[in-house]
């Protein structure tokens, strides 16, 4: 019962803040609000028992990709960043503690697998299965993060000359 | 276990039609790629929760992992694209940068 509870309402919260990012008119807060739903993700994958695909999705989402949008935002002059008001100081905050408030009422509770001894075993087995049985899926990732570094590179080299 | 793996879907397909709603209806590219981003969390959350509680949970984390880096290379391609789109239309408007190419 506890744990459907525990799932409910990490459910709902990452559904309101996706829907908040979307809805924000200013991109800034929509990228605060996406940085928010990328950790709430990773602590839904943690919390029940994917300790290593948490950590990918957090690593990846809130920290590499949020950059990312951070900088086309901020080179594209989309930021809007005025002085913000005291209202939107204070939802901002809210927003903000309220979801570490639901990540840390989840990763402590009862939830199955909350318990991250068994991170060990799961990422062992992971890495066994890959590397034993699905290399080739590595070889795709590979080629494909390759091929998109390259297009990239070559995108914004023929934008600067 | 069979509720958690049904809110969890319910979750991912939610996600999965609000990004793609919002990437259509979305007047600005880098809320696009937001949305997209959004369509990415659905989908990773829907293979989370078809291995829960299953003997197919190391084959749902491998496509997780498959997912995260084709969705963030797709993203970094996208976002360059939109900072070489700026550059060339000075906006990010699609209807303004169609009408701007005729």
């Amino acid at each position: 019962m506890l744990n459907d509870l525990v799932a409910i309402l990490l459910s709902a919260t990452l559904l309101l803040t996706v829907v908040a990012a979307l809805l924000a008119r200013k991109v800034s807060v929509s990228l605060i609000l996406l940085f928010y739903a990328s950790l709430l993700l990773g602590v839904i994958f943690t919390v029940y028992d994917d300790v290593l695909i948490g950590l990918v999705t957090m690593i990846t989402f809130a920290g590499a990709v949020s950059v990312l949008i951070l900088t086309v935002v901020l080179m594209t002059g989309q930021s809007e960043m005025g002085a913000a008001t005291r209202r939107s100081q204070l939802l901002a905050v809210a927003a903000g503690a309220a979801v570490v408030a639901v990540a840390a009422y989840s990763l402590f509770s009862a939830a199955p697998g909350g318990a991250p001894q068994a991170a060990g075993d799961i990422s062992l087995q992971l890495f066994g299965f890959l590397w034993a049985f699905r290399s080739w899926d590595l070889l795709i990732l590979v080629t494909v993060f390759a091929a998109s570094m390259v297009s990239v590179t070559s995108l914004l080299s023929g934008e600067s000359e | 276990m069979i509720g958690i793996q049904l809110v969890f879907l319910l979750t991912g397909t939610l996600l999965v039609f609000i990004g793609i709603a919002f990437i259509s209806y979305s007047r600005n590219m880098v809320k696009s790629i937001m949305s997209f981003q959004v369509v990415l969390f659905g989908a990773n959350l829907s293979i989370f929760a078809s291995g829960l509680g299953g003997s197919e949970r190391l084959m749902s984390d491998t496509f997780i992992l498959f997912s995260i880096l084709v969705g963030a290379s797709v993203e970094a391609v996208g976002l360059a694209l939109i900072v070489v789109i700026h550059h060339k239309f000075g906006t990010l408007n699609p209807e303004e940068i169609r009408r701007l190419r005729h």
